[in-house]
């Protein structure tokens, strides 16, 4: 991404409205917000408060019922569904909770598939999968399923095909919800690390207090408004 | 890319894939046997109607078929054979004359077909001369010999070397008259013939009834009658040359074509609810792995595969079960119809219909390429339009839905 914008996620006006039967269910109310380059930012809140909802949409996996986004430049109220598609494969890097691999792949597969998308010639996406797998340290382990990886360690593999097409943020949705407290520090360190290292932006919705403290930006959205955005310089 | 993760995909739930290739596979063996056995039994019945009396065509007069008139006749049969056996496939021709007499003997008369023929040429056309119950096929050189068919022996209570006379009216209208002697009596089991037919030596018939060396028809016959169909426009072109028309099977024995495409309609009735059970079998077998998936497509979504790609996927898989269940069922069907191609299928005690046309109750089911390729690739093509179905749910979803879904 040779683009130079300040601001990889510019978010003005969004709201989100759920249609439930005849409800009207508002999930988030009129959210202003830029994510910087390089940004390491928690989004924390209630259960229920939109951060999922948030996250889709800069993720593009979801519309916005009013107002306007913009990822690495580009607007994406208006783009149709495959163009979605492919602008979630080139800018945008997802982790979530759970389910997060593509079973019948190895975790090699599985990071080499994404690159395979875009086109990358054969040797040289084998050569980035087994760099992203070097990165987040799982050398030995390329060749196994997802089903015979533990939790961590599927979540690493997710973390390494995210950054595997050198995506301009990663947002991660409870990344550590599902690891217990060791294995959830060590993928926040992991997560940490690979920011500082390579400089890639992150925004991660959690509960998690100690994902929250490693963050230096932390975001606070209630009822679907931000409540709080406070920046600290060190990352703990 | 997508083939080779559709590949992997058919094969997380390996019970059920072998569940489905399995009913594919027989679907499509069933209908290589059955096609096989259809073609085969058509292809005696036939073959057998065919060389018990007409040829597998027959080169006439124009207009003899709708009037069999002794006067519309091929002026130079011999020159016309000539030509006929030239044809690639043609293995021998014969020419005949044809009319109605009166046959008396003693005190009885019965109207009968009378078919003058060439013994030496009629032999390698007909098998008439094979069905005889007594006495013998006629000869070169034979002059008042005479075959009766067993019902016409019956009634005029005939045997052999009795003298009967016939009665009918000659080309140039005079009457034709003769005193023949009975050489030999035929049954071929279609009852009608055998009450209603005699044969004579042809130049006998032609100065009986003033044709000189004329003839009415001219019997072709060959190798197979494929052999004889798949050269019918190079016959069609030495009977247009002569001022003649040829005739092919079906046109000679309408009847028995009639039997065989009504046979072939009850049968495709057959092959189609086939087609239309195993697909819905395997269509919903997706149906029903793609609702599993859809959370798993959500995260395809997600990480950047277009919707129309996991469509494309998802409908690669029913191809991949498609073609697998088509060639094992191709290889099934064809070995077991080889075998039985080999051994034969005895059909007891159908005895009676199978006389009416001509039938050994033995049947040797026929594999070709049509019958071995016809129902496995139309359940294939039939299971890849299906497929459309699944691809258009799959591309019509969305994301977070998907996502949502459990
Ligand atoms: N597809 C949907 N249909 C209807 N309502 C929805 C849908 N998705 C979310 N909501 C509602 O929108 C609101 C925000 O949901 P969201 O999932 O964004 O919250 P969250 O902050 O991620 O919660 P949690 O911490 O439990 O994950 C909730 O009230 C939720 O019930
Ligand atoms: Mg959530």
């Amino acid at each position: 991404m040779t683009n130079v914008v300040a601001n990889i996620v510019e978010c003005r006006g969004v709201t989100k409205h759920y249609r439930q039967g005849a409800i009207d269910v508002p999930a988030l109310r009129g959210i202003d917000l830029s994510i910087e380059k390089g940004d390491f930012a928690s989004l924390a809140g209630p259960s229920g408060s939109g951060k999922t909802t948030l996250l889709n949409i800069i993720g593009g996996l979801d519309r916005p019922t009013q107002g306007s986004v913009k990822v690495d430049g580009e607007e994406l109220t208006g783009l149709s569904g495959e163009a979605l598609a492919d602008l979630r494969l080139t800018k945008i890097g997802f982790v979530f909770q759970a389910y997060n691999l593509i079973p019948v792949l190895t975790a090699e597969e599985n990071v080499e598939f994404i690159l395979q998308l875009m086109g990358e010639a054969p040797a040289k996406r084998r050569a980035r999968a087994r760099e992203m797998l070097h990165e987040v340290a799982l050398d030995g382990l390329e060749n196994r399923r997802p089903a015979r990886l533990s939790g961590g360690q599927q979540q690493r593999v997710a973390v390494a095909r995210a950054l595997a097409s050198r995506p301009a943020i990663v947002l991660a949705d409870e990344p550590t919800a599902n690891l217990d407290s060791k294995t959830a520090e060590d993928l926040i360190t992991l997560m940490s690390h690979l920011n500082q290292i390579s400089g890639v932006t992150f925004l991660m919705a959690t509960h998690d207090s100690r994902v929250i403290a490693r963050t230096r930006r932390h975001i606070v959205i209630t009822d679907g408004r931000i409540a709080s955005d406070e920046r600290r310089n060190s990352a703990g | 890319m997508l083939a080779g993760l559709a590949w992997r995909n058919i094969w997380r739930q390996r019970y059920r894939t072998v569940l489905s290739l399995s009913s594919i596979a027989l679907a499509a063996a069933s209908t290589v046997f059955l096609l096989s056995l259809q073609l085969g039994v058509y292809g005696t019945m036939k073959e057998n109607v065919l060389r018990l009396i007409d040829g597998f065509a027959q080169v006439q007069p124009p207009g003899y078929s709708d009037d069999p008139d002794l006067r519309k006749v091929i002026a130079d049969p011999a020159a016309v054979m000539a030509r006929l056996n030239a044809v690639a496939g043609v293995t021998a021709t014969a020419p005949r004359a044809e009319t109605y007499v009166i046959l008396s003997y003693g005190s009885r008369s019965y109207a009968a077909a009378v078919i003058g023929v060439d013994p030496a040429h009629e032999a390698k056309v007909t098998t008439l001369g094979s069905s005889l119950t007594a006495g013998h096929a006629l000869a070169a050189g034979d002059g008042d010999a005479v075959l009766v068919g067993a019902g016409l022996a019956r009634n005029l209570k005939l045997k052999l070397g009795d003298k009967l006379t016939m009665l009918g009216a000659a080309r140039d209208g005079s009457v034709a008259a003769d005193l023949l002697t009975v050489k030999g009596i035929f049954s071929t089991g279609a009852a009608q013939l055998d009450r209603q037919l005699v044969e004579m030596p042809l130049a006998r018939f032609q100065s009986d009834f003033a044709m000189g060396h004329s003839a009415n028809v001219i019997a072709v016959s060959g190798h197979s009658l494929g052999a004889i169909q798949s050269q019918l426009s190079a016959l069609q072109a030495v009977a247009r040359r002569y001022g003649l028309v040829l005739r092919d099977w079906a046109a000679l024995e309408p009847a028995l074509n009639d039997v065989i495409m009504l046979d072939m309609s009850v049968g495709l009735l057959w092959y189609v609810s086939v087609i239309v059970i195993v697909v819905f079998i395997i269509l919903n077998t997706l149906l029903m792995s793609v609702l599993e998936r859809t959370r798993e497509f959500g995260m395809l979504m997600a990480i950047g595969m277009r919707p129309s790609q996991i469509g494309r996927m998802v409908w690669i898989e029913l191809v991949f079960l498609a073609g697998i269940g088509a060639v094992l069922g191709i290889a099934l069907g064809a070995g077991f119809t080889l075998w039985l191609s080999r051994h034969g299928i005895l059909f007891s005690g159908a005895d009676a219909l199978f006389k009416q046309w001509h039938m050994p109750s033995t049947l040797y089911p026929q594999l070709g390429w049509v019958s071995a390729l016809a129902g496995p690739l139309a359940i294939s093509l039939c299971i890849a339009v299906a497929g459309l179905v699944p691809y258009a749910r799959v591309r019509r979803l969305e994301p977070v839905s998907a996502m949502r879904a459990v």
